[in-house]
C-alpha cells in the first residue's frame, strides 16, 4: 500500500448551529482516485472544501505532508492550498484574463516562476487537452467543456500533489461531459491523486480506486467500486443507488425516444437548449 | 453689434488688469487650479475609496477588520451627511488652520469627500463579484490580498467604471466652490473678471463653456476606455465563467 498523502481524523464542521460534518475520518493515499457520492446536502462539497481549508474545520485534524494543516498559520495554509488543485462546478475562470493569463497567474505570483517559464508550461498543458489555439482567448469565448478543461489545466500548472473535483461536469451540456471526464481519466492514469465528487456513476466505476458514500455528514459506506455498485445494500445507500440507477436508465430511454421523434424535424435553438437542460437533470427554472 | 462684442471681449479678456497681466489670464490660471485640485482629489479619493471599500466588503463577507470597519462607517456617515462647502470651510478654518497652501487644503478636503462616495461605488463593485472568484484564487494558493488585488478589484473596477466616471465629473464641477476659501479657480476667475468689468455675459458663459468642454472630453475618454475593455473580450458584466 502506498504512502498516505492526507490523513483526516474526526473532522467536524458547523455553520452556526448547523452541524454539517459530524466527525469524518479517512486516509487518501498517493495515486488513489477517491470518488464521493451521496445525496445533495450530505456534506460532500463542505468535506472537499475543508480538505484545502477553503472552509475552516470546526474540529478534528488533517495531516498533510506530516503537519496538521487545520491549526497551521495563514502562510502555511496558503502554501498548502497551492499544493492542492481544486476544480469547481462552475469553473470559476477569471473573466478579465486570457486563458494563458488564467493559467500563469498563480505560478508567477505564488511560485515566482518567470513569465517565459510559466507560459511555456501553460502551452504544454493546453496542448495536452487540445486547447493550445485558445491561449489568447477570453473565458467567455469558450464552451463549458473547454472552460472546465482550462480550469483543470490552471490547477495542474501548480503541480499539485492532489486534485479535488467538486461536481466538475454537473454544469455542462450533456455532449460536453465526455471531454472533461476523458481529461480526468487521463490524469488518473498518470498517477494523479484525486478526490472527486460526482454523479457520473460510470466514471466512478471505471476510474475510482475507492468510493465513499456521504450522507448526513458522515461516511455512511465505503468500498471498492465493485463493492459499492455491485453489492446488495439496504438502507440509504441502496435507496440512493436505486434512485441514481433509475434516473440514468430513465434518462437514457427518454433520450433515445426523443432522438427518434425529432430526427426529421426542425428544432429551434431554444427548444434544443431546454431539452438539453432537462436531460442533464438541471432545473430549467434555474 | 459685432463692434460691441469685440469691445466686450477686449474688456473682459485682453485688457491688462491691475498687475499688468491680461484679464483673460484669470481664467487660464483658474483652469489650472481647477484641474490640479480635481485631478489630485480624484487620486486621493481613489486611494481612500479602495481602502475603505476593501475593509467594508471584507468585513461584510468574512468578518475581517471589525475596528477599521467601524471607523470607516463613521467616516462615511459624517462625509455623506454634511455639505461639501461646510467640509471645505471646516478644513480651511479649523483642521488645517496652519497650512498655507489653499490648493493643498482644497485637494485634501475634496479628496476626503470624494473618497467616501468612491468607496461606496467600489464596495458595490466588489460585492457584485461572484464569491467563486475569490475561492478560485485562494484555492490556487494566493493570499487574500493578492486575490483581492489581482482578481477581484480589476473586475470590480470594470463593473463600476460608469458610476466611478460620474463621480469624477461631479467632483470636478464641485470644485467650483473653492472660492469660499478665496482660492481662484476657473469659476472664481470668471467672477473676478465680472467684478472688475461689470460685464456678466461673457465671463460667466465662457466659464460655463469651459466646464462643459472638460466634462465632454472626460466623458468621451471614459466611453473610449469602456469600449476598449468590451472589445478585448474582457468584459465581466456579460459573463459567467
Ligand atoms: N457557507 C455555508 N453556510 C451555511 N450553510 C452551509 C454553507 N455551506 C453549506 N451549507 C449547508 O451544509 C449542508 C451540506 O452542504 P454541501 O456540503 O454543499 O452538501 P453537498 O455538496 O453534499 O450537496 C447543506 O445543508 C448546506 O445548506
Ligand atoms: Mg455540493
Amino acid at each position: 500500500m502506498s504512502e498516505t498523502l492526507l490523513k483526516i481524523e474526526n473532522l467536524k464542521k458547523s455553520f452556526g448551529k448547523l452541524e454539517v460534518l459530524k466527525g469524518l475520518s479517512t486516509e487518501i493515499r498517493k495515486g488513489e482516485v477517491v470518488v464521493m457520492i451521496g445525496p445533495s446536502g450530505g456534506g460532500k462539497s463542505t468535506f472537499l472544501r475543508c480538505m484545502n481549508l477553503l472552509e475552516q474545520p470546526t474540529e478534528g485534524s488533517i495531516i498533510f505532508d506530516g503537519i496538521d494543516i487545520v491549526s497551521a498559520d495563514d502562510k502555511t495554509k496558503n502554501r498548502v492550498r497551492s499544493e492542492m488543485g481544486m476544480v469547481f462546478q462552475h469553473f470559476n475562470l477569471f473573466p478579465h484574463l486570457t486563458i494563458l493569463d488564467n493559467i500563469t497567474l498563480a505560478p508567477k505570483l505564488v511560485r515566482g516562476a518567470s513569465a517565459a517559464e510559466a507560459e511555456r508550461k501553460a502551452m504544454e498543458l493546453l496542448r495536452l487537452v487540445g486547447l493550445e489555439d485558445k491561449a489568447k482567448a477570453y473565458p467567455q469565448q469558450l464552451s463549458g467543456g473547454q472552460k472546465q478543461r482550462v480550469a483543470i489545466v490552471r490547477s495542474l500548472a501548480m503541480e499539485p500533489k492532489v486534485m479535488l473535483f467538486d461536481e466538475p461536469t454537473s454544469a455542462l451540456d450533456p455532449e460536453m461531459v465526455g471531454e472533461v471526464l476523458d481529461v480526468m481519466k487521463d490524469l488518473a492514469k498518470h498517477g494523479m491523486t484525486m478526490v472527486v465528487v460526482t454523479h457520473e456513476m460510470r466514471f466512478a466505476r471505471d476510474v475510482a480506486t475507492r468510493v465513499l458514500f456521504l450522507e448526513g455528514g458522515r461516511i455512511a459506506a465505503e468500498g471498492t467500486p465493485a463493492e459499492i455498485f455491485d453489492g446488495r445494500h439496504d438502507g440509504r445507500l441502496g435507496e440512493f443507488l436505486g434512485k441514481v440507477r433509475v434516473g440514468t436508465e430513465f434518462r437514457d430511454k427518454v433520450k433515445s425516444e426523443l432522438f427518434d421523434i425529432l430526427k426529421d424535424r426542425e428544432v429551434s435553438e431554444d427548444e434544443l437548449a431546454r431539452l438539453k437542460d432537462l436531460l442533464a437533470g438541471n432545473n430549467p427554472e434555474k | 453689434m459685432w463692434q460691441a462684442f469685440c469691445d466686450e471681449f477686449y474688456l473682459c479678456f485682453l485688457k491688462p488688469a491691475g498687475d499688468g497681466s491680461l484679464r483673460g489670464e484669470y481664467l487660464l490660471r483658474g483652469l489650472g487650479v481647477t484641474l490640479e485640485v480635481a485631478l489630485f482629489a480624484i487620486l486621493l479619493g481613489l486611494v481612500i475609496g479602495f481602502l475603505v471599500a476593501v475593509i467594508r466588503s471584507s468585513h461584510n463577507k468574512y468578518g475581517y477588520f471589525s475596528f477599521l470597519n467601524a471607523v470607516s462607517k463613521v467616516y462615511l456617515t459624517i462625509i455623506r451627511g454634511t455639505p461639501m462647502v461646510v467640509q471645505l470651510l471646516i478644513t480651511y478654518y479649523i483642521i488645517l488652520k496652519s497650512v498655507d497652501s489653499k490648493v493643498l487644503i482644497a485637494i485634501l478636503a475634496f479628496g476626503i469627500n470624494s473618497g467616501a462616495y468612491q468607496a461606496e461605488i467600489l464596495r458595490a463593485g466588489i460585492e457584485s463579484i461572484d464569491p467563486g472568484q475569490m475561492e478560485a484564487g485562494r484555492a490556487l494558493g494566493l493570499s487574500y490580498w493578492r486575490a483581492m488585488l489581482k482578481i477581484i478589484l480589476p473586475q470590480a473596477v470594470r463593473n463600476v467604471l460608469p458610476a466611478l466616471g460620474n463621480e469624477f465629473i461631479v467632483l470636478m464641477k464641485d470644485t467650483s466652490i473653492v472660492g469660499y476659501i478665496a482660492l481662484i479657480d476657473l469659476a472664481k476667475g470668471g467672477d473676478i473678471i465680472r467684478s472688475q468689468t461689470y460685464s456678466v455675459y461673457l465671463p460667466y458663459l465662457t466659464v460655463a463653456a469651459v466646464y462643459l468642454m472638460l466634462v465632454m472630453t472626460f466623458t468621451w475618454l471614459l466611453g473610449k476606455l469602456e469600449r476598449h475593455l468590451r472589445n478585448t473580450g474582457a468584459d465581466p458584466v456579460h459573463n459567467d465563467s
